[in-house]
């Protein structure tokens, strides 16, 4: 079975802003899918009508097996979720802060007690478990709000941008347990505006732009539709020409960059190797090699003449956290 | 995978819908209990209200026809409901706070009934109102406010609750029909201008144009009338509090339901 199935989603809100535009996609069981897009792209409000907050307009959409409208309560009791900007009552604590989303969920007594205390420990809050919620730093507030939406066991989790404005370190450590949730069986349907984490988490993902899906696949298919990975030769002693005619025998030439040699890799990163080999069988000196593969912003690039603005804002800390 | 299936399968009893209530209603005393202070605005007015209001007016019960021997008796049934509706109407204002700052969508994404959630909202607005009147109260007593007896002061609090928990259901619906704090003032006018437009000054009788029209047919009358027998009678009647129970419920069938109405709504 499929945990999600959408098709045709639309949204429209006051004065024809159509915010979701025909969105179809389809999320197996065990996967995780990554909603890559930058801001105002649809991609909270197609999250808001999967978890049953906003009605569509048009479209239908499928979450576990039920309607999101005409089975929105059966919807409600299969899923998780973490809302951008996890909203946390700051003088609640911790604990009180599970317990009651426990109870939400119908789990009451002892049960209610030992999944909190379990979840608790599980993202490293148990130390913190009384202390108040706003007394936490972000990255442990987006730990509670993901522990909070684990507490009844979901089979679909939904997470709307669950490392933004976090610290490197606190944003790896949400891929962390991201990623031990997938592999315990969990449905993660998660959007992002940053490239590194639709990279390393998702086994497919999405790109919306404008409230349509313009590309869909996993990272490295969408990669390979943009092309091929390229190498960036520095030489030591100038004999450009030279290496560019070794090199052309692996792929083709690109423009000249920073004094540098360009060769796109036919064959791909394999090729490497055997590059570096005739250059050193012709001579040459090589004095820096760099392999620059395609990337998810050459994929969004490629489809929207545009970039990711949030990743490029961001992408110096992810890389640090990487 | 099979705990998993059990979790997600749960049927939702009368036993959890009550744990739901009970937490939101903790959940909404931690503002009293946690925040040093924010409970003395809504504790205060009514109280200054009462005060002053004796102060001035207490001479009426001098006019012919007036049904109290002293104001301070007749005046409080009306500085009661008015700290009830005000606590009441603050429910509406931290909805409105909770819509803003994206808490409310954690209730409405889990799949608590909405009426359990409306409940939990309504419940704690019926409770936090007991602290305002019992100030007023024990401040009254002092001031010479008659006893209204066992019975008059259980109906008294009775009423409050209720009142504070209409009040609730009235700010709800303001909250979630403008999803901003800046609707604040309609939830707190809304009330004020409900319960001082009945017999909150003087009596029915010695009312006169368009107030005394309104104050026959608001409901609240039937409140205030139910709640101030004790206090300035001594004694409770089954024919003056009937009324003013049909007026409570009627209100909070109404209130309640437009409430629930605009809670089923949020997701349009």
């Amino acid at each position: 079975m499929r945990a999600i199935e959408v098709s045709g989603l639309e949204r429209e809100f006051e004065g024809a802003i159509r915010a979701v535009d025909g969105v179809d996609l389809e999320v197996a069981e065990g996967e995780i899918y990554a909603f890559l897009g930058p801001n105002g792209a649809g991609k909270t409000t197609t999250v808001r009508m999967l978890t049953t907050l906003l009605r569509p307009t048009g479209g239908r959409a499928l979450v576990a097996g039920h309607d999101v409208v005409d089975e929105a309560a059966e919807v409600r009791r299969a899923i998780g979720v973490a809302l951008q900007e996890a909203a946390l009552d700051p003088l609640m604590t911790g604990r009180e802060l599970i317990a009651l989303q426990a109870t939400l969920h119908g789990l009451v007594g002892a049960e209610a007690t030992r999944r909190g205390d379990a979840l608790l420990a599980r993202v490293g809050l148990a130390q913190a478990a009384d202390r108040r919620v706003g007394t936490y730093s972000g990255g442990m507030r987006r730990r509670l709000d993901l522990a909070s939406a684990l507490v009844h066991e979901p089979r679909v989790l939904f997470l709307d941008e669950p490392t933004t404005g976090l610290d490197p370190v606190s944003r790896k450590a949400i891929w962390e347990e991201v990623a031990a949730l997938n592999r315990e069986g969990t449905t993660v349907f998660l959007t992002t505006q940053y490239l590194e984490e639709a990279d390393n988490l998702a086994d497919r993902v999405g790109i919306i732009a404008k409230g349509k899906i313009v590309a869909e696949g996993t990272p490295a298919s969408l990669k390979a539709e943009v092309g091929k990975p390229h190498l960036e030769i520095g030489l030591a002693d100038g004999s450009a020409a030279q290496a560019e005619r070794v090199c052309t025998a692996f792929g083709r030439r690109l423009p000249e960059k920073e004094g540098k040699v360009l060769v796109e890799l036919e064959g791909g990163a394999a090729e490497v190797a055997k590059v570096v080999r005739a250059l050193d069988d012709a001579g040459i000196a090589v004095e820096s090699l760099d392999l620059v593969e395609p990337t998810l912003d050459d994929v969004f690039v490629a489809k929207t003449g545009e970039h990711l603005e949030g990743d490029i804002e961001q992408a110096p800390a992810a890389a640090e956290a990487g | 995978m099979t705990g998993r299936v059990e979790v997600a399968e749960r049927r939702f009893s009368l036993r959890g819908d009550m744990a739901t209530v009970g937490l939101l209603v903790r959940r909404a005393t931690n503002e009293i209990l946690r925040v040093p202070g924010a409970a003395i605005p809504g504790v205060l007015a009514p109280t200054i209200f009462f005060l002053g209001l004796t102060a001035v007016f207490g001479g009426l019960t001098q006019l012919p026809g007036f049904t109290a021997d002293e104001y301070q008796s007749f005046i409080i049934p009306i500085s009661l409901l008015q700290g009830a509706g005000f606590t009441g109407a603050a429910t509406g204002v931290n909805l409105a706070r909770d819509i803003e700052q994206g808490w409310f969508d954690r209730l409405l994404v889990s799949p608590a009934p909405r009426p359990v959630l409306l409940a939990g909202m309504v419940a704690s607005a019926s409770l936090r109102s007991l602290i305002p009147a019992t100030f007023l109260l024990v401040v009254g007593f002092a001031v010479g406010v008659s006893w209204p007896g066992i019975g008059g002061l259980l109906l008294a609090y009775f009423f409050v609750m209720g009142t504070g928990a209409l009040a609730a259901c009235w700010g709800s619906v303001i909250a979630l029909k403008f999803k901003t704090q800046g609707a604040a003032p309609l939830m707190q006018a809304g009330m004020f201008v409900l319960i001082l437009t009945t017999t909150a000054y003087a009596p029915l009788e010695l009312l006169q144009g368009w107030l005394a029209d309104i104050a026959r047919i608001n409901p609240v009358t039937q409140i205030v009338e139910a709640i101030r027998q004790g206090f300035t009678t001594g004694t409770i009647t089954w024919g003056e509090t009937w009324p003013g129970l049909v007026a409570m419920l009627a209100l909070l069938i109404v209130l309640g339901g437009l409430a629930l109405r605009g809670m089923n709504k949020t997701a349009e």
